[in-house]
Parts: structure tokens; C-alpha cells; sequence
């Protein structure tokens, strides 16, 4: 197969993710989407060790893994504290610090 | 193999550190004040590693039959080494009071601090993208978690929220940078993607320029320029005062060890491509960033407006180093080493004094400040007039040498444009001094309290007089040539 159909997969994937940020609400949503992001990136990264011939882009993708997994925890687990603090996943209703309140 | 275990002996005691406290921290036997000391232990051991091994001045890779090029060990990254720590030291111990006065404090903070030091000292070692990317996260993790400290308040957790989301989403834009910039060289190795650089027309690497140009977002975004300012001031406010003072002084030195990193060894053959949109950024942020300085009430959220501006001075002096300044380099360097010590100085006060008040700080607050503590008046007047630029202090300084470069460099109008926001903020950083000098108070004259926290904002501002117009009297003091001499040798050793 050629390269260029993952190329563009990966960046169908990367504008998904980014749009997907900037125009849902919802946290999840959100944290879903950046996942996304980074996801296409890792692709991105196989499709390019694929092409060098080179595997240190596949060690790349697989550090990446870990990473997002960390973010993963910190994401989620700020989800479940901010719902338990207001009752709402959705990022409409936190505009507390835009009105300039203490 | 001994000599580069010890090389990676300040690395090592922080991660050592965390752990320990990450270990102790629900022992009874442990209050604040004792976590607070062994935090401070291991950071002063770290530091005191740092200056014994300062000397040994070859350009080294750490263990570099293990892990490639990947760590380099440099007078550039150990001077900011030293500056992560001595930051972090000042961050707890200036708030030591306030720790105390807030019961969410707990063991985990500190260890955070550490594992957030600890990545940040990684970054400034990265000779490699993914390892800077990586860097990059454990210090940004940390830092997330800690903005969201103060669990029960909702303008915390909203911080946190706001620079989570903006934060993973421009670290993913880091990564896909790296990915084409990969693409394009074969390697993420910043040796390798110099070289390529060196060897190619401008024309035929496109890939790379956009990968790069994906990877100044990131840079961008974390130091605060002004397309991408929008978390800086609502999470400098929603953070807790010690976090603030951490972000505003530590992290953002950290990201620009990177940045000069990148853009000096890096991308030095193609600077000339960015010149522009540098130029245009460094012009948005002077503006916007003095725009919503001016407009703010609270004292926490003017710093953090004027910490935009203090970004574009800096955005000056890289703009200027991309066009060919002899002096920028050694001008960027000293400027964040004067800003660095007038920002933990400022932030150090203002989190010191608030340690006593539940809300924030608001400018009538400092109203008749100087009739009821007329030493910490004095040392905030400093600290601000360090802000400002005003001479005979170190801000004065970094100041001038960044505006010569800009004129050395040819760009008059961005030069004259950073006067004009020196002007203006004269305005907002004078208010404070008005309102604590120009303003009867009622309330008792309170005693100095002559404790750690005091004694070492006392000491900043000496050293922000000092080096603002010290020679080298005093010995281990470097006085402002000390200083130059220090920003001069850091930037010879990137090249």
C-alpha cells in the first residue's frame, strides 16, 4: 500500500481531534479528542519508520504510549474531581475565573 | 562510568527526593514544616552537587553508550539546573507561612514540586525531541496537578481545567512536530537535525520547517506570547500563590532553555525564515500583554499580565538572534536570569503577605501598606522598580542589553516599541508603590518577623540592587559583570 493513504489518514485524524477541541463541551469530548491528536501522531510516526526503513520511529510511537497514558490518568482523574465538585462535565459552566470571581 | 554516575548525581537526588517524599507523606510523624525541610534538604543537595561538578567544562553525553546523544551535559544546562533549584528552594521556603495558613497543603505537594524540577532540569539537558517532548510532559503534569491544588475551591479546579486542556492539546502539537521533522531527517537528534539543516536549501526542506514551526507553537504557548496568552492570566490567578510563583519564575525559564536551545543550535541555519512572524508575535505580545495588565484589580493578575509582557522583551531578544546580533544571545540570558530574581521576588512577597489574608489580593488592599510593614514595603517597591526597569536595578540592566541588540540587529521599531511598553508599565507597577506609600493606615505598625521568609526576600532584593550595579566585591557574590560574564559564557557553550 502506499504511504500517502496513512498520510492522510493521520491527518484526517489530527483535524477530527482538533476540531473536535474546539467545538464540543463536553470534557470527555475533550479529553477523547486530544487523544485522537495524539493517536494520529503515533501513525504518523509508524508510517515514517515504515518509509525510512528505520525503527527508531516505531520506539517513538511506543514511548508516546506511555506518555498518553499518563496524561490519560490526570485527565481523567480531574473529570471525575470537577464533576464530584459541580455536578457537570460540560466546560459551558465553568466561567468562574472569565468573570473575575475569587 | 563512576565519573558520569556522578555526573547525574543533581538529576538523580531529585527523583530520590520525590520518592522519599512521596514515602513519608502520610507518616504522623511528619508535619509541613519537617516535609518542607526534607524537600529543601534534597534540593540543596542536588545544588551543592551542582557546584562541585560546575567546572568540569567538556562537552559531555550522558552515558552516551546507553542512551545515545540523547542527555548532554553543558555549562548552558547546568547553570539552568542551578536556576531550577535555587528556584524551587526559594518557592518553599519564602511560603513556608503560607503552607501553614492553607490546610490543603499535604506530603504530595512537595513531592510534585520535585518530580516538576526534575523535568524541567531534564529539559534543559534534552539533546533530543522526544526527550525534551517527554521532559516537557513530567514537568507540565506536575504542574497541572499542582495548579488544581486547592481542592475545594472551584476557581482552582477550573485553572487546572482550562491548562490541562490547553496544554495536552499544544504538547500534541510538540509531538507532531517531532513526527515530521522525523520524517524529513530520519533522526530527532538535535546533532543530526543540524547538520541537515546546514546541508540543505531552505527550499527543499519544507517538512522541516513546518514541524519546527508546529514546535515554536508549543514554545509559544508555554511562555505566553499573545496569540496564545488566553490560560496565562485565569491560571496564574486560580493557582495557589506558591504554584504561581513556581509557573511565573521556574517553569518559564525552563521552556526557554529549550527554546535557545532549539533555535540557536537547531534551527540556526534558518532562523532567518521565522524572523518575520517572530517579529509580528513579539509585537502582539508587548501590546496585549501590557493591554491586560493595565486592566486588571487584583495584584496577581497584573504580575501575571506583565509576565506576557516580560515575554516579549524576551521574544525581542531571540527575534534579534535570529537576525545576526552578536549581543543577543548573552542579552537573553541575562534577562531571564534578571527576571527570574525580580519574579521570585515579587511573587515571593506578594504570596508571603497573602499568607495572612483569605482572599486575594486586591490593589486597595496595599492601601497605607507602608505605614503598617514599611520593610516589606521597601522590598516590593524594589521588586517592582527591578519590573519596571528602572536603573540601578538588575531589570534596568536586561532592559538595556536586550533594546542594543535590537538595534544591533536593525529592528528600530521593535526596539522602540519595547521602550513605549517600559513606559507603560511604569503605570501599573507604580500604582502598587502609590498605594502603599500615598495612603494613610489606621492599623498598627506590625513587627518584621525575622524568619526564613523574610530573611531571604531581604536577600533578593539585595541581590536585585546588587546586581543591578555590584562589581565583584564581594566574593560569591556576583554583582551585575558577574552576571554578564555568567550569560556570556552559558551562550558560548551552545555553540
Amino acid at each position: 500500500m502506499s504511504p500517502n493513504l496513512f498520510f492522510l489518514l493521520a491527518s484526517l485524524l489530527f483535524s477530527i481531534g482538533l476540531v473536535g477541541l474546539v467545538s464540543r463541551r463536553n470534557l470527555f469530548v475533550l479529553y477523547m479528542s486530544i487523544e485522537l491528536m495524539l493517536s494520529s501522531i503515533n501513525l504518523l510516526l509508524a508510517t515514517f519508520s515504515k518509509v525510512l526503513g528505520d525503527a527508531s520511529g516505531s520506539v517513538i510511537a511506543l514511548l508516546m504510549i506511555g506518555v498518553i497514558a499518563a496524561e490519560a490518568a490526570l485527565f481523567l482523574a480531574m473529570i471525575v474531581h470537577i464533576y464530584r465538585s459541580s455536578r457537570s462535565v460540560d466546560s459551558d459552566n465553568f466561567t468562574a475565573l472569565a468573570q473575575g470571581k475569587e | 562510568m563512576i565519573e558520569q554516575l556522578i555526573l547525574t548525581l543533581p538529576m538523580a537526588i531529585i527523583v530520590l527526593g520525590a520518592f522519599v517524599l512521596l514515602l513519608i507523606s502520610h507518616s504522623k510523624r511528619f508535619n509541613l514544616d519537617r516535609l518542607n525541610l526534607i524537600a529543601v534538604f534534597f534540593l540543596i543537595l542536588s545544588s551543592c552537587v551542582q557546584f562541585i561538578i560546575f567546572k568540569s567544562n567538556d562537552i559531555e553525553f550522558l552515558f552516551s553508550d546507553v542512551f545515545g546523544e540523547t542527555f548532554i551535559l553543558d555549562t548552558f544546562s547546568r547553570i539552568f539546573d542551578l536556576m531550577f533549584t535555587i528556584g524551587a528552594i526559594l518557592t518553599l521556603l519564602i511560603n513556608n507561612d503560607y503552607f501553614k495558613s492553607r490546610r490543603y497543603f499535604n506530603g504530595e505537594y512537595f513531592a510534585l514540586i520535585l518530580f516538576s524540577v526534575f523535568g524541567m532540569m531534564m529539559l534543559s539537558h534534552a539533546h533530543e525531541l522526544v526527550t525534551a517532548f517527554i521532559a516537557l510532559e513530567i514537568a507540565s503534569l506536575s504542574v497541572y496537578a499542582l495548579v488544581g491544588y486547592h481542592k475545594n475551591n472551584r476557581v482552582s479546579s477550573e485553572a487546572m481545567l482550562k491548562y490541562m486542556v490547553l496544554g495536552s492539546m499544544t504538547g500534541a502539537f510538540f509531538m507532531l512536530g517531532t513526527a515530521l521533522i522525523y520524517g524529513a531527517v530520519g533522526s530527532t537528534n538535535l546533532s543530526d537535525i543540524a547538520l541537515y539543516t546546514a546541508n540543505h536549501n531552505i527550499d527543499e526542506m519544507s517538512l522541516l520547517m513546518v514541524g519546527a514551526s508546529f514546535i515554536s507553537i508549543t514554545i509559544m504557548f508555554k511562555i505566553g506570547a499573545v496569540p496564545f496568552h488566553s490560560w496565562v492570566i485565569d491560571v496564574y490567578h486560580g493557582a495557589p500563590y506558591p504554584i504561581t510563583m513556581f509557573m511565573a519564575s521556574t517553569f518559564k525559564i525552563a521552556i526557554f532553555a529549550i527554546a535557545l536551545r532549539l533555535y540557536i543550535v537547531n534551527f540556526g541555519e534558518v532562523n532567518v525564515f521565522w524572523s518575520e512572524l517572530l517579529q509580528a508575535i513579539t509585537i502582539l505580545t508587548l501590546i496585549g500583554g501590557s493591554w491586560m495588565a493595565i486592566s486588571q484589580t487584583l495584584v496577581k493578575r497584573m504580575l501575571a499580565g506583565s509576565s506576557i509582557v516580560h515575554s516579549g522583551y524576551l521574544l525581542i531578544g531571540i527575534s534579534s538572534l535570529g537576525l545576526g546580533s552578536e549581543m543577543a544571545g548573552p542579552a537573553v540570558m541575562f534577562y531571564l536570569i534578571a527576571y527570574f530574581i525580580s519574579a521570585v521576588g515579587s511573587f515571593g512577597i506578594l504570596s508571603f503577605i497573602a499568607s495572612q489574608s483569605k482572599t486575594q489580593m486586591r490593589f486597595e488592599d496595599f492601601k497605607g501598606f507602608a505605614n503598617r510593614r514599611p520593610y516589606m514595603a521597601l522590598m516590593m517597591s524594589i521588586f517592582m522598580l527591578s519590573l519596571a526597569g528602572f536603573p540601578s536595578t538588575i531589570g534596568f540592566l536586561g532592559k538595556f542589553y536586550i533594546f542594543t541588540s535590537a538595534i544591533e540587529s536593525g529592528q528600530i521599531l521593535l526596539a522602540g516599541l519595547g521602550i513605549l511598553t517600559a513606559f507603560i508599565s511604569v503605570y501599573y507597577y507604580f500604582k502598587l508603590i502609590a498605594m502603599m506609600y500615598f495612603y494613610e493606615s489606621d492599623e498598627q505598625k506590625k513587627k518584621l518577623p525575622i524568619d526564613i521568609s523574610t530573611i531571604l526576600i531581604f536577600a533578593m532584593g539585595l541581590v536585585v540592587v546588587w546586581g543591578g550595579m555590584g562589581t565583584t566585591l564581594i566574593p560569591f557574590i556576583p554583582g551585575a559583570d558577574g552576571f554578564i560574564d555568567i550569560a556570556q559564557e552559558t551562550i558560548n557553550s551552545l555553540k
